[in-house]
């Protein structure tokens, strides 16, 4: 039994080592990164084999990239290009020009959203939920009341690895009360029941915590809030 | 010279937290080595230039998943440039075809990788290195920079497929035991 288990640690540890040094076909390596997402234990090998192998990077001779190459980068993560130095580059400065493409994205994202609803259903509710000490989470969401269905849109933010985004409902003064834990990627559609769509109106704030994987534990947030936002008409 | 790792680390770690001027500044030192591992595996200048991009919107989206004290800044960094130039090497060549451009371009490269990291942090993977057979610690050493497959490096050192497998694999536990001896 022993000896079984040791040979199964060696076949971890191997695949670990093939997939840092970089052998693996594509299928193999899709497997090895499941696993590493899967198993923190798994991960932390393959951790040591980046870390064991790093010094063959040496015989990697850095090449300046050409120059648009940044400004490409930053137009895609971030809008709008950023000048190169000086008051630009300053936070204060790009705050408010962030916040209006921020809001330019809510209107749009809720452009989109709203043609997800048929016609003739008023009342919905819209909520961008903004980031929270500059967490790179943001996210949009869009509530009919009628029929207690909401759709929320990652805008930017992942949880990571062993973590899960948490969204939870606070009305007024009350206990936040969670509606369920976040999919890993892409929009999350939730029902809510009839006691909670009561309290679901404009004015409630809808926030995300960073809790572990499947959720917190003990019923209340246990993370960080990442982000929050109040609900609003359309 | 590479940038001390802890510096390196330290704007990972702001840009965790959404700062852009530390992802910029981040880029500024570290865009050169990056670059150069995408082009040393891919091969191909747009190819390279695509990689870079993506390589940086994973920095920017992953990290908060580094954590200082573990990996360091930059071994973080060249994991996920490497991860994705062998993604996209991988894409691209179907196994088994273009092996004879891909060797013909290796053959043009006398043998840099080895002068160079027998410089400092090099020294004691290359001791392990030397202690294997030196056809085995090439094949490790290429499979490694020029982000080889098992196909390519059989055809390379002309052996079959599964004997360069068992070379990898013995010469990888091997490297192991002997960096981790006291």
């Amino acid at each position: 039994m022993a000896e079984r288990k040791e040979r199964d640690e060696e076949a971890r540890d191997l695949l670990a080592a093939q997939f840092a040094l970089g052998t693996l076909d594509l299928a193999e390596r899709r497997e090895a990164e499941r696993l590493a997402a899967a198993e923190p234990a798994f991960a932390a090998l393959v951790e040591q084999w980046q870390e064991r192998l790093a010094p063959l990077a040496e015989g990697y001779e850095p090449v300046p990239p050409p120059v648009a190459a940044k400004s490409a980068i930053e137009a895609r993560l971030f809008g709008a290009p950023q000048a190169a130095t000086g008051f630009w580059h300053s936070l204060a400065f790009w705050r408010p020009f962030a916040l209006a493409a921020s809001l330019l994205l809510v209107v749009s994202l809720g452009i989109n959203l709203y043609r997800w609803e048929t016609p003739g259903q008023g009342g919905s509710l819209v909520v961008s939920l903004q980031s929270v000490e500059a967490s790179p989470v943001n996210f949009v969401a869009l509530y009919r009341p009628d029929s207690g269905a909401m759709r929320l849109s990652p805008v930017s933010g992942e949880a990571g690895i062993g973590k899960d985004f948490e969204l939870w409902l606070i009305e007024g003064d009350t206990a936040p009360v969670s509606l369920g834990v976040l999919p890993k990627s892409g929009v999350a559609e939730i029902s809510l029941p009839p006691a909670l769509a009561d309290r679901f109106h404009a004015g409630t704030a809808l926030a995300i915590s960073l809790e572990p994987e499947g959720g917190s534990p003990t019923g209340v947030a246990t993370g960080p809030v990442v982000a929050l936002g109040k609900a609003n008409p359309i | 010279m590479a940038p001390a790792p802890d510096e390196i680390g330290e704007l990972i770690a702001h840009t965790a937290l959404g700062d852009r001027r530390a992802f910029s500044r981040l880029y500024d030192r570290t865009s050169a080595k990056l670059f150069g591992v995408c082009l040393r595996i891919l091969r191909e200048r747009m190819q390279a230039e695509d990689a870079l991009q993506e390589i940086y919107v994973k920095v920017w989206r992953n990290a908060a998943t580094f954590s200082t004290g573990r990996a360091s800044g930059m071994t973080w960094l060249i994991s996920i440039a490497r991860n994705q130039s062998i993604d996209m090497l991988r894409a691209r060549i179907p196994q088994g075809e273009a092996i004879d451009a891909v060797t013909e371009l290796a053959d043009e490269r006398p043998d840099p990788e080895r002068a160079a990291a027998s410089a400092q942090t090099g020294a004691r993977i290359d001791a392990c290195l030397d202690e294997l057979k030196p056809e085995r610690a090439d094949a490790v050493r290429s499979a490694y920079v020029e982000g080889y497959s098992y196909n390519e490096l059989a055809e390379r050192h002309s052996v079959p497929l599964n004997t360069m497998k068992t070379w990898i694999r013995r010469g990888l536990l091997s490297l192991r035991d002997c960096l981790e001896r006291p």
